[in-house]
């Protein structure tokens, strides 16, 4: 627990000024952002209670919004999503498994599994995100292809990084 | 009691939600973007020593671009300056020069150059972060421009950075009008194309082409008059209200800002000296004379 402790905070401090510098220019066509600081809040560890993981996300996203100039946007999406985080997750895995301090990962529940949980996680977050972020533009057509568009982007950079990661966990 | 804290413990989560979400919304609807305390916004110090080393990385990619543009640039401003040149002596020779010479004590304007560190053009709401700060001599309410026109308005300032409401923010009103004329609207982004702004309360007869430039009225204490800020595409609206509004090309590239300048105008204490006169007065006689 204490190396994930480490590992985790390590992955708080490296991905939140990376999403700030590198990951929000990388967007494409105007409305498709990868928002692969969600890691954060999709990998926390299931036995991790609600409150403490509402606590890092809410974490999380206000040093993001420091970054980004969106004061509480992020906060407050990231909060939302800590907290419908279980419920989310018990969807697809039922409670009787045995997961103690497994944090989400292909490797944890299975690709397909893993998959349908983060797609499920990240649809979640554009669409709160972008509701919230542009609720005074009343452009439907644009929202909706900014949520599609963000969600497959982030989906596939979440999928890119999970691959990486359960890599360098086999070779250590 | 007993029971009374074993309830709360067991909600507990529920009430945690609820103080992170009215904190949050706290933030979020606080609107006003110079309300907003320093640590808060990108000018802090984390974010801006972050997006300072990011630069140092960045800042090469769009040299060669800037280069041609601020030959270009150069070469106009020499041509006004051989110009004005050949005017005065002109003057001279007709005996004028004497009776027309202009005070040149105190210059109006000066220009701190800084560099864009962050900037964000995809957002309802968009800012910039420059490397200028407090100890440059950069204030809260100062205009900022680049080579091309207007860039923004300075919000939150840090030590050595500082946070600027981009004219791609609906926060942001500029007084413009349209060059060779006296007609004066307001221009504001309308939260699409990054390359394009509105030009609103124009009065209805207002005569204007497309492809005339819209500069800066000068109003404000922020901006000189007549710097550029873009380009009339076309009118925006068939409505027959006594107003009218213009769809504007900007001639910033935001997407590409790098360099700009921190206009500080050596009057506007004068100014805003005046205005708070003028309001004192009102506040003394509620009623007027």
């Amino acid at each position: 627990m204490t190396r994930f402790a480490i590992t985790y905070a390590l992955a708080f401090i490296l991905l939140i000024p990376a999403q700030a510098i590198i990951f929000n220019h990388m967007i494409i066509a105007g409305v498709a952002v990868p928002l692969l600081f969600l890691a954060l809040i999709i990998r926390m560890p299931v036995t991790l209670g609600t409150n403490w993981s509402m606590i890092l996300g809410f974490l999380a996203g206000l040093l993001l919004d420091i970054f980004c100039d969106t004061p509480g946007l992020n906060a407050l999406c990231c909060t939302i999503l800590a907290f419908v985080r279980k419920p989310i997750f018990h969807l697809y895995v039922s409670t009787d498994e045995d997961l103690a301090s497994k944090a989400p990962s292909s490797k944890s529940m299975g690709m397909p599994v893993y998959l349908k949980y983060m797609l499920t996680m990240v649809t979640v977050y554009t669409l709160l995100l972008f509701t919230i972020q542009g609720f005074q533009l009343e452009n439907f057509r644009l929202w909706i292809v900014r949520v599609i568009a963000s969600t497959l982007y982030t989906f596939v950079g979440l999928w890119i990084f999970d691959s990486f990661a359960s890599r360098r966990r086999d070779a250590s | 009691m007993g029971e009374l804290i074993a309830f709360l413990v067991r909600h507990s989560k529920w009430f945690v939600f609820v103080i992170l979400t009215v904190t949050s919304l706290t933030l979020l609807f606080n609107g006003d973007p110079y309300q907003q305390h320093v640590y808060l916004t990108s000018a802090g110090r984390l974010a801006s020593s972050a997006y300072k080393g990011a630069n140092n990385v960045t800042s090469y990619f769009f040299l060669h671009d800037i280069n041609e543009e601020l030959n270009a640039r150069n070469a106009a401003l020499q041509a006004e300056i051989i110009r004005l040149n050949e005017r005065l002596e002109i003057l001279a020779e007709q005996g004028y020069k004497d009776t027309l010479t202009v005070s040149d004590s105190v210059p109006h304007f000066e220009f701190i150059v800084a560099h864009v560190i962050n900037n964000s053009v995809a957002r309802p709401y968009n800012y910039l972060t420059i490397n200028k700060g407090s100890e440059d001599g950069i204030r809260p309410e100062l205009g900022v421009v680049d080579r091309n026109g207007v860039v923004g308005i300075v919000s939150n300032v840090g030590a050595h950075s500082a946070r600027v409401i981009s004219l791609l923010n609906p926060h942001f009103r500029l007084s413009c009008k349209i060059k060779g004329s006296d007609y004066f609207g307001s221009l504001v982004w309308d939260g699409g194309a990054p390359d394009e702004a509105m030009l609103e309360e124009l009065p209805r007869h207002t005569r204007y082409k497309v492809g005339d430039t819209i500069v800066t009225s000068g109003y404000s204490a922020v901006f000189p008059a007549g710097l550029p800020v873009g380009v009339v595409l076309d009118n925006a609206d068939d409505s027959s209200q006594n107003f009218f509004k213009l769809r504007v090309h900007l001639l910033t590239d935001f997407t590409t800002l790098s360099n700009v300048q921190i206009v500080i105008n050596n009057q506007a204490e004068q100014l805003n000296a005046l205005r708070a006169g003028e309001e004192n007065d009102s506040k003394k006689n509620p009623f007027g004379y």
